[in-house]
């Protein structure tokens, strides 16, 4: 599967945005009303979830379309290690609804984000 | 005819914060990860009524609105040439226009300004390859 030089590859990259938007703007919502730093914006999790959905259906496209390219990319590497610790903290520790766990989840998130972003500066 | 936007871009190409911007490996590449990151901080606010939100909403918008200056500083005539980014700026302007709905009219907002930036995500993507 290759289209990275027509029009759908940016496109599934924008819908990848898209769910970024509405996957971790919903947690940051979230976590940030757990730090008392925001009031409560009401019940999320439908747009958590589609965000997620969105997210692991355009990634795999995107990682299926290029596999050597993400492979030998370390940006990557970083990106998918810490995505799996964020996924896994978001599914246990998270539920605690902690201020520790809430801060641990803006940060893993984050580092998420930065990570993906650096894929295209670390092309080889 | 005067063209406001053009005469900006001109300006700003001839500073040396443009050459320094274009010629530094990672300032740009560190602009536009705070840029990204500001979407995912900021975006899940465009699905909360306004009166809610309104001040963590205006720092996202700050943070996304500088970074943005700044992406345009390093490379202000290439953008400016650029119909994904003449689009962009065009939605932008759409999404200030639909903020001003009366507040009767929330639900509708909220429906066109995410479309609208559904929009403009999609511009900014396209700016990166055209």
């Amino acid at each position: 599967m290759t289209f990275e030089n027509s029009w759908l590859f940016p496109v599934i990259e924008s819908i990848h945005v898209m769910g970024l938007a509405a996957f971790v703007g919903t947690i940051v919502l979230a976590d940030l009303h757990t730090l008392g730093a925001i009031p409560d914006t009401g019940p999320l999790t439908r747009w958590t979830h589609g965000g997620l959905a969105v997210m692991l259906v355009t990634g795999a496209a995107m990682f299926f379309s290029d596999t050597s390219r993400y492979l030998h990319n370390p940006a990557f590497h970083l990106k998918l290690t810490i995505l799996l610790v964020a996924l896994a903290a978001h599914f246990t520790l998270r539920r605690r609804g902690t201020r520790f766990t809430a801060i641990l989840s803006l940060v893993l998130w984050s580092a998420v984000v930065l990570a993906a972003r650096a894929i295209a500066d670390f092309d080889v | 005819m005067f063209n406001p936007l053009l005469e900006l871009a001109r300006l700003l190409q001839d500073t040396s914060l443009r050459l320094e911007l274009s010629q530094s490996t990672w300032t740009v590449p560190i602009i536009g990860a705070i840029h990204v990151l500001a979407i995912a901080w900021f975006g899940g606010t465009v699905v909360i009524p306004d009166s809610q939100l309104r001040r963590f909403r205006w720092i996202g918008l700050a943070i996304l609105l500088l970074t943005g200056f700044l992406l345009f500083w390093s490379q202000p005539l290439r953008l400016y040439y650029s119909q994904f980014f003449r689009a962009k700026i065009l939605l932008l302007v759409l999404i200030t226009l639909a903020a001003c709905l009366p507040a009767r009219l929330a639900r509708f907002g909220i429906l066109v300004s995410l479309a609208l930036w559904a929009g403009v995500i999609l511009a900014s993507r396209g700016i990166a390859y055209r």
